[in-house]
């Protein structure tokens, strides 16, 4: 039985993981209001005029900037109006849809991010762009979803030994309710999830962005090397495409629709389930059921 | 280890409290007059060869235009073993102990406005500091001591006299049926710029979290902690040292704040990279000579010996000095901070200042003490 547990967007990229209970997608097109917005390096080779999909070292973030995690954002998608809080006080109020809001957040942010006094990071916004970290490589990667299955981080915790947040990965839909790292047997195939059907594009590698906790925003566990002495590459998580319009809802089913077969790139998980399309029963029960916190 | 070849006399030892005594040392010469000592700044440590054996970081607080004594203090730790309790136990008034010469990585930077925070024995340095910037006539400092008790507060009487009142926020959590202080309206404000507020902060790790997950929205530069420099978030230790680029043979000075790949970029030496975890294998050089500190999990041991990957990879300064390892497992600072951040604190401070000053060991080939000589790879290496 597998069902969404969470979905999240990340309106600007580095910034916070803001919780939807349902959103909309559109054939072709990616997760509503994610990464539309980043933070360019002062003295990179973001241009606003001449813009060209950039590595994401050219943009801050948690890679390299884990600061960025201490402080908690919320963006309102529809009116810009951004708060930023610590620990619930609030230390900054801009609205992004103006040159006075923006200006705002980039001297907040050259402060947060110890710039040198003269230099301010830059505000990037490009039409029909977002800032995913897989914007570079394609407009089809640009415009999927990223997946995680729970089942596949809490197999990761036990071997580890050490809890690690789920949040680390920063994906737009959590899955739970499928054996750990099933994933890696049918993320090439179709599934659906509510009333949208997708396609398994890629799966994720993971990069120094994990390491950090997003509630200290310490650099504390070196995921991407356990992930290799665990299991033998750095993957965890999967992108996807839509194919169809629809929604989805938190505690929406997720069907694997026709498995390919058992993939020779598979490495870890159980027994391969081919044929058994996992189903949710009362998967709503328990919808409410969150198994890791989102809100500080 | 660090060496503590000054030879210093105690000259005086009193209790500040029922487990925190205050060491007053000296130079004297053979016609015992006060010697001058090394010259310090607020905010220094001195290592002290404890007569148990174990070398112990204490902060100095008296005032640094005294050019003939250090006072430290010294809280014993309740379980009565370790360098500190040896210090307490087994030395008297008229003993010759044997201390470093005193370094600094608490120092005080200017600012027209201070916030100092102290938690326990964490007083020390920062008691000199709020005299040291009183002395110079700034009065916009405020200076919160977190500590359990009266009777357990050093200093109660010198900080709660009413000159200081303005100044001085005593706290027992006790007394306060256990509500920790609320330092956000303290913090609330971020100061225009480093040079217009600054925090200086020494106290166990928890009160550091607390106090960094506080001030996120500050400049981090201007929130100083009495830290972790030198190890790093993975528990390891993190020293600085050299890359020489070899096409150039262009000197790189990387700090314990980057890495090898971050230094090499700063002079604009382009170097792919991706995962930036020692995982994807983007990110190779060649390793020309020198002792590696290989972090990665994609080169085999063969490759290691001729590649290195910049992004986790650094010199290895255990090779250089590996009289280290002591200081990094009992390594101590000022007496009671949790075990974690007192070795974490000694453990780099040492390490940095012996990897600098010692001389080279082990096979480094061409390459210096600390140094590793690098460079781009071949066509047909990539
Ligand atoms: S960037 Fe991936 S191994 Fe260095």
């Amino acid at each position: 039985m597998a069902r969404i547990t969470h979905l999240f967007r990340y309106p600007i990229k580095g910034l916070s993981a803001q919780p939807v209970s349902r959103v909309s997608l559109r054939q072709g097109g990616g997760f509503p209001g994610d990464r539309m917005f980043a933070l360019a390096r002062p003295d990179g080779l973001y241009s606003e005029t001449r813009f060209v999909p950039l590595p994401k070292r050219q943009y801050f973030m948690l890679m390299k900037d884990e600061r960025l995690a201490g402080l908690t954002t919320h963006l309102d998608v529809d009116t810009l109006d951004l708060t930023v809080r610590v620990r619930g006080n609030i230390v900054l109020e801009a609205n992004l849809g103006t040159p006075a809001g923006i200006l705002q957040l980039r001297r907040f942010y050259a402060r947060v991010l110890d710039l040198p006094s003269d230099a301010l990071p830059v505000f990037a916004q490009q039409p029909g762009y977002n800032f995913s970290d897989s914007a570079k490589a394609s407009r089809q990667l640009m415009n999927s979803l990223s997946f995680i299955n729970l089942a596949s981080v809490r197999d990761l915790e036990q071997r580890i030994g050490r809890p690690v947040d789920p949040l680390r990965f920063r994906a737009n839909v959590y899955l739970d309710g499928l054996e750990p790292w099933e994933e890696r047997r049918w993320f090439g195939g179709e599934f659906s999830a509510g009333s949208v059907q997708f396609r398994g594009l890629e799966e994720t590698t993971r990069c120094a962005a994990t390491e950090v906790d997003p509630l200290t925003a310490r650099r504390d566990i070196p995921l991407p090397r356990l992930l290799v002495e665990h299991y033998g590459d750095d993957v965890l998580g999967f992108f996807a495409e839509i194919l169809a319009d629809g929604e989805l809802h938190i505690g929406d089913e997720v069907t694997v629709a026709a498995q390919p077969s058992v993939g020779d790139a598979l490495r870890v998980g159980g027994a391969p389930r081919v044929g058994t399309a996992p189903r949710v029963g009362d998967a709503l029960a328990e919808a409410s059921d969150i198994p890791f916190p989102v809100v500080r | 280890m660090t060496t503590t070849r000054l030879a210093v006399r105690i000259l005086d030892k009193r209790a500040l409290t029922a487990s925190v005594f205050s060491f007053t040392l000296g130079a004297i010469d053979e016609a015992g007059a006060d010697v001058a000592l090394p010259a310090f700044d607020v905010g220094a440590h001195i290592t002290v060869a404890t007569p148990g054996g174990a070398s112990r970081s204490y902060s100095l607080n008296n005032d640094p235009a005294d050019r003939f004594r250090y006072v430290i203090a010294v809280r014993r730790a309740p379980d009565g073993r370790g360098g500190s309790a040896s210090l307490v136990d087994d030395t008297a008034v008229g003993d010759t102990l044997f201390i470093s010469e005193p370094r600094n990585t608490f120092p005080l930077h200017a600012a027209s406005r201070y916030l100092l925070i102290a938690a326990g024995i964490g007083i020390t340095p920062i008691r000199a500091m709020l005299r040291s910037i009183l002395a110079v006539g700034i009065s916009d400092v405020h200076l919160v001591y977190l500590t359990r008790s009266v009777e357990e507060t050093a200093f109660y009487d010198e900080l709660t006299d009413p000159a200081l009142a303005e100044f001085v926020t005593v706290y027992h959590r006790a007394e306060h049926n256990g509500v920790p202080f609320d330092f956000w309206p303290l913090v609330a404000d971020p100061g225009e710029s480093a040079a217009d507020r600054r925090i200086f902060c020494c106290g166990p790790e928890a009160l550091q979290d607390e106090i960094r997950a506080l001030t996120m929205h500050w400049r981090p530069s201007a929130v100083h902690f009495e830290d972790f420099n030198g190890v790093s978030a993975f528990g390891e230790l993190t020293s600085p040292f050299t890359a020489v680029w070899h096409p150039s043979g262009q000197r790189i000075a990387v700090s314990t704040q980057e890495t090898l790949l971050d230094a090499l970029r700063r002079e604009n030496i382009e170097v792919p990279s991706s995962c930036e975890s020692g995982t994807c294998g983007t990110c190779r050089i060649r390793l020309i000579a020198g002792a590696a500190l290989h972090r990665d999990v994609v080169l085999d041991a063969d490759e290691r010996e001729h590649y290195l990957m910049p992004c986790v990879s650094r010199a290895d300064a255990a090779s250089v000095d590996a009289g280290t390892a002591d200081a990094r497992s009992t390594g101590e600072r000022a007496g009671d901070a949790p075990t974690g951040e007192a070795a974490g604190h000694a453990s780099g401070a040492e390490a940095a200042g012996d990897a600098s000053g010692a001389e080279a060991a082990g096979d480094a080939s061409a390459a210096g003490a600390n140094e590793l000589i690098v460079g781009p790879l071949d066509a047909q290496e990539r």
